[in-house]
């Protein structure tokens, strides 16, 4: 289990890497963008982008704007 | 006032021979004269390695549902859709994102960096748009203050002077004033954005002057983005010179959002036309259309 701040709220998940958090939160498949610690990684990187305690994520997508 | 009372504030005839003159340089059409005269055959304009026929950017916030958006997506005939970058409600299971009720590949993308307050911010929000894989073009909009939402100049021009160097398509969304969007041009903006009045506000184009002034002046599509209110605004920011039209709130909030997206359509197409024709010049008495000459009565 890793403690990671996710969007802002603390979470404990079982996860290895990015893509595990994003599939364990149940994003997996949706057009979603993750920052780590202020850093974009696109999709092909999150399987290798390892994740420990006190990491920040920032998962975000396309709303409805002008 | 409306539409032909404000822009006649700025068109002596002396005014109208040089927006003539005007039209020579401008960037957003090749608009022939006798190549077939129907809704603007030919007038085509361009901002990187996209060339669009429509000149309608459309929002995609506030519709009250995915259905009626995209009634009224589809008949503005809109070729760019914008969009706002949100963190995912971790708490919902379900998909809020926009981008699941539109068919991929049929829009140009223009994220916008809407809640930024900062130049940092907006680059970091730019960031992201771009890492989706579905766009690199970004809308540069750095509110100063949640009351007005005016754009931010400096921060605007910084951003983008970073955005453009990193690669980006920037096209950002500042205020009516001529000197910065110059400074924007000359900072590498595809485009320029200049406001007609606070966004949300529909008080349409509240300097028509610096609207024109603008538009003659730069060398990029200028598009006016925020506070128009209904089709006349439209039509006056054409008849003014600008290459497009970005709106959201006049199209999303009307009772109809899908009539008043054609409305608008049409009032676009509508001002375009007349900005090419080179409008008659004002004059001060009237003029009649049939002269004295043989009339019947003495």
């Amino acid at each position: 289990m890793v403690n990671l701040i996710v969007n802002g709220i603390r979470r404990e998940l079982e996860a290895a890497s990015v893509a595990d958090v994003v599939e364990r939160l149940g994003l997996a498949g949706r057009p979603v963008v993750a920052e780590v610690d202020g850093e974009v990684l696109v999709q092909e990187e999150w399987a290798s982008a390892e994740v420990r305690d006190g990491m920040r994520i920032e998962l975000v997508h396309f709303v409805g704007g002008g | 006032m409306n539409g032909e009372q404000r822009s006649g504030a700025m068109r002596s005839e002396e005014a109208g021979r040089t927006e003539s003159a005007g039209q020579a340089a401008d960037v957003g059409g090749s608009f022939e004269p006798g190549s077939g005269i129907s809704e603007g055959a030919g007038d085509t304009w361009r901002i990187g390695d996209l060339e669009m026929t429509s000149r309608f950017f459309l929002g995609t916030g506030l519709f009250p549902n995915p259905f009626v958006q995209n009634e009224a997506i589809r008949v503005s005939g809109a070729e760019v859709l914008t969009f706002a970058i949100r963190r995912v409600d971790l708490e919902s299971a379900e998909d809020d994102s926009i981008l699941q009720h539109l068919e991929p590949g049929a829009f140009q993308y223009l994220p916008n960096t809407s809640g930024s307050r900062t130049a940092e911010e907006a680059v970091r929000i730019a960031r992201l748009a771009r890492a989706s894989g579905l766009s690199d073009w970004i809308k540069v909009e750095i509110s100063a203050d949640e009351r007005t939402l005016l754009p931010d100049p400096i921060e605007t021009l910084r951003a983008t002077e970073i955005l453009v160097k990193e690669g980006f398509t920037v096209l950002p969304y500042t205020s009516d004033d001529p000197v910065i969007c110059r400074r924007l041009e000359e900072a590498g903006a595809a485009a320029i954005m200049p406001g007609g009045a606070p966004i949300g506000t529909g008080l349409g184009i509240l300097n028509p002057y610096n609207i024109g002034l603008i538009a003659e002046e730069a060398n990029v599509p200028v598009i006016v983005d925020a506070g128009l209110g209904t089709a006349s605004d439209a039509a006056l920011a054409m008849e003014l010179g600008a290459a497009a039209i970005l709106m959201n709130t006049p199209v999303a909030k009307a009772q109809d959002p899908a009539r008043m997206a054609l409305a608008m359509k049409l009032a676009i197409e509508g001002g375009r036309l007349a900005y090419l024709s080179g409008r008659m010049p004002k004059k001060r008495y009237a003029s009649a259309s049939s002269g004295f000459q043989s009339l019947i009565v003495e």
